[in-house]
This record gives C-alpha cells, sequence and structure tokens, in this order.
C-alpha cells in the first residue's frame, strides 16, 4: 500500500504540504525545479515578509530546513516531473534524472511566474535604469542602501505604480493580483525607513489593502510614513529634459488635469501572471486549467483543494494570486486531503 | 476677439504681451498670444509639512478621499466650489497653484464641524480650512480678516496701555476696516448711554478717551510681552521652516 505523497514545488505551499504530510506520519518525495527550496520569495529575494516583518531568508528558510531534515522526505533539486501515470492510490511520476517514484496522491504547487514589465513598454521598463519592479526594489531594500541604479544618486522622490500586469485587458490580464498593494505600501514604509529623505508616492486606481492589512500597511504607511496616494493610472514615462530624472505621465483622476511629475526611480508594482509552464503542467499532470490559465479546481466547498483530476491537489498561487500565508494554509489543507486519499485507500483494500 | 478659439481655454492660461522678441524675432502685435500647458508639472512636497505645522492642520495627510467631509459639508450645499475633499487633495500633494484659484473662498468655512464629525480617519477637515485660510493670509494670498484686524488692535492697546479703551477699539476698528462710524446700532448706544448714565461715570468714560489712562505700574509689561510674543511667532516660524525642510 502506498505511503508516500508526492508535492511538486518547493515554494511556501509546497513546504507546508511537506510539512504536513511528515506530520501525519507519511512519507513525502518533494520535486523542485530550481537549484534550491524556497520558491519565489527566496529566488527573487523578498526583503520583510507581509505581515510578520520577518525577513524572507529567515522565515521561509526555516521552512526549508524543517522539510530538508526530515527523514520522511525526499528532496529532489533542479529536477521536474515529465510524466505521471497510474491512478489515485497507486500514480508512478517519471523525474526528468530518469527515477521513477511512487505515490498515492499528489500535490501540486507550481506557483505563479512575476509579470514581465517588458510586457508595458510604455512604462519605460527595460528602457530606463531607474525603473525597476517590486522584486527588485526588494532586493534594494535587503540591500539596506536606496540608491538610483543609472549614477547611484540618492532618489528625492520614488514613485510605485501600481496594476503593472494586472487588471488590464489590454494584454489579457483580467485579474487583481491581490497582494502588490500592501506589498507596495509595506515598501513604501521600507525606502522611507532606510532613506528618510525619500519621499513616495505611490499612483492607484483602487487600494485593495484586505483583511487587516489596512491600518497594517495601508494606513500606516499613509498616517506614520507620509505616503503619498495619487489616484492616476500611469500612461508613459519619459527621460526628463535634465537627462537624470524620469517624467511620469498621466492624468490625476480627481484633479481632472494631465499630470506631468519628476521622479528619480520608478517601480513597477509587478502582478502574478499564471505559472509560464502550465500549459505543460496541465499536459504533465492530466489536469485542467481556468480562463485565465492558473489550475482550475475541482469543486469549490468540498473539495476545494482539487484540481479536476482525482488525486491530484493543488495549493497556493498555482490557483490564482495568493499571498505567502494563505499559500502555507492551502498547504496544509492539500496536505490533509492528499494523505486522507492514503487512509481512505487502506481502509477500502482492508 | 481676435482669435475666438480663446474662449476655449481657461482665462489664467492665456498670456498676452505688449511686445515680445522670441528667438530674435519681433512678434508684438496680435499674433504673440500663448497658452500656458494644461499639465500640472511638479509637486511642491513642502507645503503639506506647512500646513500639518498650521493648528488644525496636523492631520491632513490622513485623507484618503473619501469625500465624506465635503457631503456633509454647511457650504458645500451652498457653494459646488467649497470642496473640502479637493483642497485637502491638493494639500497633500502639494498643488498649490490650484489650491490659490480658490482662496478667496476657503475662509468661508462656518465650523460647523459636520465634516470633522464624519471623517473616518480623523482628518478634521475643519482643522484644515483654519489652517489653509491661516496660510493664506499669512502668505498674503488674502486680505487679513476683520477677526484679525479686530485682534491687532485689541491686542496693541492691551499692550500699550495695559487695558482697552472700548470707544477707541471700536472706532479703530470701523476705520481700518473702511467702515462709517455712523453706524445706526453705535448711534442709538451712544445716545442711551448719554441718556441713562450718571454724569459722573460719564465724566470718567470721557476722561479715559481723551487721555487713555495706562494701567496702575503697567511701566515696561507690554513691551516685555511684545518681545516674548515675538520670540514665539519668530520660533514657531523656524519650526515651520525646518518641518518642511525635513
Amino acid at each position: 500500500m502506498q505511503n508516500t505523497v508526492l508535492v511538486v514545488g518547493g515554494g511556501p505551499a509546497g513546504l507546508s504540504a511537506c510539512a504536513g504530510v511528515i506530520g501525519a506520519g507519511r512519507n513525502v518525495v518533494l520535486v523542485e525545479k530550481e537549484d534550491r527550496l524556497g520558491g519565489a520569495p527566496i529566488l527573487s529575494g523578498y526583503a520583510k515578509l507581509v505581515p510578520s516583518g520577518e525577513w524572507a531568508k529567515d522565515a521561509i528558510g526555516r521552512m526549508v530546513k524543517h522539510v530538508e531534515d526530515s527523514p520522511a522526505a525526499k528532496v529532489y533539486k533542479s529536477t521536474r516531473v515529465v510524466s505521471l501515470d497510474g491512478g489515485p492510490g497507486n500514480f508512478t511520476a517519471t523525474l526528468s534524472n530518469g527515477e521513477k517514484v511512487s505515490a498515492g496522491s499528489v500535490v501540486l504547487t507550481t506557483g505563479f511566474t512575476h509579470f514581465d514589465s517588458i510586457n508595458k513598454p510604455e512604462w519605460g521598463f527595460g528602457t530606463f535604469e531607474d525603473v525597476m519592479t517590486t522584486t527588485q526594489m526588494e532586493q534594494m531594500v535587503a540591500s539596506g542602501k536606496i540608491a538610483c541604479p543609472s549614477d547611484g544618486r540618492v532618489p528625492e522622490r520614488v514613485c510605485i505604480l501600481l496594476c503593472v500586469g494586472s487588471r488590464d485587458r489590454q494584454i489579457g490580464r483580467e485579474w487583481c493580483s491581490k497582494i502588490c498593494c500592501t506589498v507596495s505600501t509595506n515598501l513604501a514604509m521600507e525606502i522611507k525607513e532606510i532613506s528618510p529623505q525619500t519621499d513616495v508616492f505611490i499612483y492607484y486606481m483602487d487600494i485593495r489593502t484586505f483583511g487587516l492589512y489596512e491600518d497594517k500597511f495601508y494606513w500606516k504607511s499613509q498616517e506614520e510614513f507620509k505616503t503619498k496616494f495619487v489616484k492616476a493610472r500611469i500612461a508613459e514615462v519619459t527621460r526628463a529634459p535634465d537627462g537624470k530624472r524620469l517624467l511620469v505621465k498621466g492624468e490625476d483622476t480627481l484633479v481632472k488635469r494631465p499630470i506631468v511629475i519628476p521622479f528619480d526611480i520608478v517601480v513597477h508594482a509587478i502582478g502574478m501572471d499564471p505559472n509560464l509552464e502550465n500549459t505543460e503542467i496541465a499536459r504533465v499532470f492530466g489536469i485542467g486549467l481556468e480562463k485565465h490559465g492558473f489550475i482550475d479546481r475541482a469543486e469549490h466547498y468540498t473539495n476545494t483543494c482539487g484540481t479536476t483530476r482525482r488525486g491530484i491537489y493543488v495549493a497556493g498561487a498555482a490557483l490564482g494570486p495568493e499571498t505567502i500565508d494563505d499559500s502555507i494554509s492551502q498547504g496544509q489543507a492539500a496536505a490533509s486531503r492528499a494523505v486522507a486519499d492514503l487512509y481512505a485507500l487502506v481502509q477500502k483494500t482492508a | 476677439m481676435a482669435i475666438h478659439e480663446k474662449s476655449l481655454i481657461d482665462p489664467d492660461r492665456i498670456m498676452t504681451h505688449e511686445s515680445l522678441v522670441v528667438d530674435g524675432v519681433d512678434v508684438s502685435g496680435h499674433w504673440n498670444t500663448m497658452v500656458a500647458p494644461r499639465f500640472l508639472g511638479d509637486y511642491d512636497d513642502d507645503f503639506n509639512r506647512i500646513i500639518r505645522q498650521y493648528p488644525g492642520g496636523e492631520n491632513v495627510h490622513r485623507c484618503w478621499q473619501c469625500g465624506s467631509c465635503t457631503n456633509s459639508c454647511t457650504m458645500y450645499a451652498q457653494n459646488t466650489d467649497f470642496n473640502p475633499r479637493y483642497w485637502i487633495y491638493l494639500t497633500n500633494l502639494g498643488l498649490k497653484s490650484e489650491i490659490l484659484k480658490d482662496k478667496d473662498i476657503i475662509w468661508t468655512c462656518v465650523s460647523c464641524n459636520k465634516c470633522t464629525n464624519i471623517c473616518p480617519k480623523d482628518v478634521r477637515p475643519e482643522g484644515v480650512m483654519k489652517a489653509l485660510a491661516h496660510w493664506l493670509e499669512d502668505e498674503g494670498h488674502t486680505p487679513k480678516t476683520r477677526s484679525s484686524i479686530f485682534d491687532e488692535e485689541f491686542t496693541g492697546q492691551v499692550l500699550d496701555h495695559g487695558r482697552i479703551e472700548d470707544a477707541h477699539v471700536l472706532l479703530n476698528f470701523l476705520r481700518k476696516t473702511q467702515q462709517s462710524y455712523f453706524q445706526d446700532w453705535l448711534i442709538e448706544t451712544v445716545k442711551r448711554l448719554m441718556r441713562h448714565l450718571p454724569v459722573r461715570m460719564l465724566i470718567v468714560l470721557g476722561w479715559n478717551f481723551v487721555f487713555t489712562p495706562k494701567t496702575h505700574s503697567w511701566g515696561r509689561t507690554g513691551d516685555v510681552l511684545r518681545e516674548y510674543v515675538r520670540e514665539q511667532k519668530e520660533a514657531a516660524h523656524a519650526r515651520m521652516k525646518e518641518a518642511a525642510h525635513v
């Protein structure tokens, strides 16, 4: 009888799913395509996490250590699943290194891909050195020094543009990426903390710091850190006549006037795309994708972690834009379903 | 009008010159009309820091533009140009030139405080209106208000004499605000004083009016107070300047 759960993807959701399986006394095989565990927070070098304020490498590092230290976990890095045969209770996965893994159930925690800002060329990413993504700004914060990449000067003004790669029918992104508002308000505070002389502006259509993020991030960044919120969707970013600064052009919808405002750094609050490899993942695992390209759910209420194929579960940002905290919860939930399958199949055969 | 399109443009953006030379070419006459661009070209980052230094303006940066203040506003019901929500936004971004367009109505806030009661972020919009009105007056964008003129007259007399002389306060206030001395209510008041006040009191009144005596042993008290007030004002101004450059 199968005693093993296969987890695909070693980010927060996957690590949490592994911990869930280990905690239930079963074995887990974790397959990660990159050469290290931790997923986006580690691979992209996030700074302090929302809402704990803990450094990503510490918080996620703990999760990684828990799984790597467990004798019940077998971890494959730089490895992919190339095919999956069998069915519930008796899957066999073939890995890219040629090994075969038998598992009673599968949890997909294949995550997302950061939106590539190059797809919105009018906002200057790839054209101007001082236009960067939230991920890059997180790395700058982690380095402890805020400076313009072009010439190293300390920025007088930084602006963060929200909804880059989200809520944009023009580029086929008809979803809200959910976390960028909170991440951006958090980032605004981190910038101000490191560089008090820098003023931070956030250009928004709506502010969606949902739940308890409202006062801890939105209000706090506005009230204590004096972040300025401007209601405008930016039309384009160009070079200022001085050859150094950037001009942010758009319409301030509250003043009902065009604006052309100079900034030193422009940050794109990039959204969460479906994993670039989702079509391949769907083919290998025989599962369906929903209309945006994320992994489809089986049924919302009784099998919320289920994919459209029995015995295969899914958690985290593979399902759609998700927070790290909720990805971790979903990882636990998916693990409990996956382990329940092992037990249910034992009972059936007994 | 020679160029009819001018009517499509805000008057304050049309620039005409009696004579003008551009790149060595004399363009005096009809054809030197220029139109200032419509876009907003910069924010004044110091402005909201300055307004936050004024009593009442401390929380202006908290605003998230819900519009509850404008919705509840007594003055907005009278005049839809009176829009506290909008001015708070302009203050926070430092769009000073836009605020100056409304300088002549900001002071008309009646301090009913409905906005302050309804504000979900504790911005205290009524205080912001006061702060803006004071800033406009301090910067000379609006003339001194009558209440400021009255305060100055009153304080001046106290500092000079240790007391006020009612008739002097009144008459000087009327003079400085270009109002007639012959107010109906004032004439009536004087008539009744003459009719009903004991003669001895009238003599005292008249004596004080003419000789404006000082309070007993007032001495240099007024000078000391004046110096203290000046110092305090300077310190407040310095604080404001400093805050604006942090």
